[in-house]
């Protein structure tokens, strides 16, 4: 049932990029859970974060670890498989086998590389418009996502509201906010000034940015994480030794622990999909075909909405989620907000948060009785 | 509070409100007077609530609900996206009471407002006689640990709501739980009503 599928998309007529390009046929990997029921309404998109994939709640081929969600999607978990129908697929721009730099450009048959165009949010969601269609579902039963994941359900909810009965968009913002571009450029020029990215056409070489990537990867899990979080969780501690070593080594349990993302993360990710991702979560704002009103972006929906957000998040804080609420409220919609309380920081949708599954679980089940 | 009287409370706000009104029940608790409201008066409604134990119970009898708080959270609503907000034995937990009813009559075109009076006999025979801060059915809180920060009495209520241009439409009697139109302030009411219920509009 969850096994990883790929479907070609696109291939009568070319996707229009926001950027002026045209793209396809294209390609979606994604996997499902449960099963559809007959009058096809008990589907539920799940959009997955920047380095996430449609290994939502499957062994992932590559680490072997527990799918990203595991605990979240599954029978008897707040979203239930037994009862809904979820869909996962990998972004366009991806690495997991959806279109993106590392497959094959029909045109040259060689891989895009730096040569795919730059994508945005909306890109990726018209493209998983084509998936919803090509699975012939009318209307999702619900769209949700965390961080970037929450960008795609805002996006939907504003470009098609008449596919979308309800939304959970988790941890996220109407726009990228100054501190994260920051932060995105930060990383893509640790990849850049890798000398093995080589402009991006490494795919050939024998050289591939590895330790670009790693950093790129090690800054961001610390956005990831509060203050408190890794000072609780590392301290001062001396990674297996009991004095100073005077060197650049790794002293502190916080450096080993930061490289061990980096190095285990390349094995898994495409530096240019690293590049072409974070420039769609910069250029995202849900307003910018709406002369930027919020009013104007989501007044076409009526969608029923759960809007969360973590207390230690300072990456997508609970006032930039607010924004979304406010809007949603402005709008006489039946929107919903719940702020839970955790030391765990942006991340904190992946982990183990007995409040926010309840809140899942009690949102889901009761809209379902909307069916 | 009795669950008898929070029915009757209930009852007696469903009689205030027309059929498919939209309505935001600030302090909602549990969410039971939206579902009330919901099946007596097939409303639009959507609560907010402080608690977050209480927006999980909410949230899953499908009652749309905002974690928030009254004295921040009302700020966020345009003027009149209401037919109703409705603010039940709260006003004297909020850290403003006169912020907070402004809000809610800005944002909306009515609004339902019930408190405890202290200056019911009772209460205040009670202090007189005891010199210790009153203990009742409305007022069942030690003072050490109650989570009410403004009491107000009946006549209280009236004058802020002079005060801040608040219009008193009608009141109700929860003694015999009739609904009158407001004439002004009432001696048997300040004195013999354990608690208010009024109906208020901007001037």
């Amino acid at each position: 049932m969850n096994e990883n599928k790929i479907v070609k998309l696109a291939t009568d007529k070319p996707l229009t990029l926001d950027c002026g390009k045209s793209l396809g046929p294209i390609q979606t990997a994604y996997t499902t859970y449960g099963s559809l029921n007959a009058n096809k309404s008990n589907a539920i998109l799940v959009c997955h974060a920047l380095t996430g994939d449609q290994y939502v709640a499957s062994s992932h081929p590559i680490t072997k670890k527990d799918g990203w969600w595991s605990k979240v999607v599954g029978p008897d978990k707040p979203i239930d498989t037994n009862k809904f129908f979820v869909i996962c697929p990998n972004v366009i721009g991806g690495c997991m086998g959806s279109t993106g730099p590392k497959e094959i450009n029909p045109e040259t048959n060689k891989e895009f590389g730096t040569d795919f165009p730059v994508i945005t949010i909306a890109d990726m969601v018209r493209a998983q418009k084509l998936l919803i269609e090509h699975l012939e579902i009318k209307k999702l039963f619900c769209v949700t996502g965390g961080s970037m994941g929450g960008m795609l359900v805002l996006e939907w909810l504003s470009k098609f509201p008449e596919m979308v009965h309800s939304a959970i968009p988790i941890a996220t913002a109407t726009n990228h906010s100054t501190q994260n571009i920051a932060l995105n450029e930060l990383a893509r020029q640790a990849i850049m000034a890798d000398p093995n990215w080589q402009s991006g056409l490494y795919y050939q070489s024998d050289k591939t940015p590895l330790k670009g990537l790693s950093v790129a990867r090690m800054a961001a899990h610390i956005s990831y994480l509060s203050k408190d979080a890794l000072q609780n969780k590392f301290g001062r501690n001396l990674q297996d030794k009991n004095e100073l070593e005077y060197s650049f080594d790794a002293d502190f349990e916080i450096e080993s622990y930061l490289r061990h993302q980096g190095y285990t993360f390349v094995d898994r990710f495409d530096a240019n999909s690293y590049l072409y991702i974070t420039r769609a979560m910069d250029y995202f704002d849900v307003t910018a075909s709406h002369n930027g009103s919020l009013i104007d972006a989501f007044k076409k929906t009526n969608a029923k909405v759960l809007c969360v957000s973590f207390t230690s998040d300072w990456l997508y804080p609970t006032s930039e989620n607010k924004k979304i609420v406010k809007v949603f409220n402005a709008l006489g919609l039946n929107v919903s907000f719940i702020e839970i309380e955790t030391e765990g920081g942006h991340d904190s949708f992946l982990l183990n948060e007995p409040k926010f599954f309840e809140a899942l679980k009690g949102f889901l089940n009761s809209t379902l009785k909307d069916l | 509070m009795s669950l008898i009287s929070e029915k009757k409370d209930f009852k007696i706000i469903s009689d205030l409100i027309p059929n498919g009104s939209s309505i935001i029940d600030v302090g909602c608790n549990d969410g039971s007077l939206l579902q009330y409201l919901n099946e007596e008066n097939n409303i639009n409604g959507r609560g907010m609530e402080i608690d977050q134990d209480k927006v999980q119970l909410c949230l899953s009898k499908g009652i749309s609900v905002i974690e928030g708080d009254a004295d921040i959270d009302l700020f966020d609503y345009p003027d009149n996206l209401f037919d109703f907000s409705i603010l039940t034995y709260a006003l004297q937990a909020t850290k403003s009471p006169k912020t907070v009813l402004s809000q809610l009559v800005r944002i909306s075109k009515k609004s339902i407002i019930s408190f405890p009076n202290f200056g019911h006999w009772k209460i205040a025979t009670s202090l007189l006689l005891n010199r210790k801060m009153p203990i009742s059915n409305k007022l069942s809180y030690s003072w050490h640990e109650t989570p009410n920060l403004h009491f107000c009495t009946i006549n209280d209520f009236i004058d802020l709501c002079e005060e801040i241009d608040i219009n008193i439409e009608i009141k109700a009697n929860l003694k015999n739980y009739k609904l009158r139109k407001y004439t002004g302030k009432n001696f048997f009411d300040s004195y013999f009503s354990e608690a208010g219920l009024f109906l208020i509009s901007k001037k």
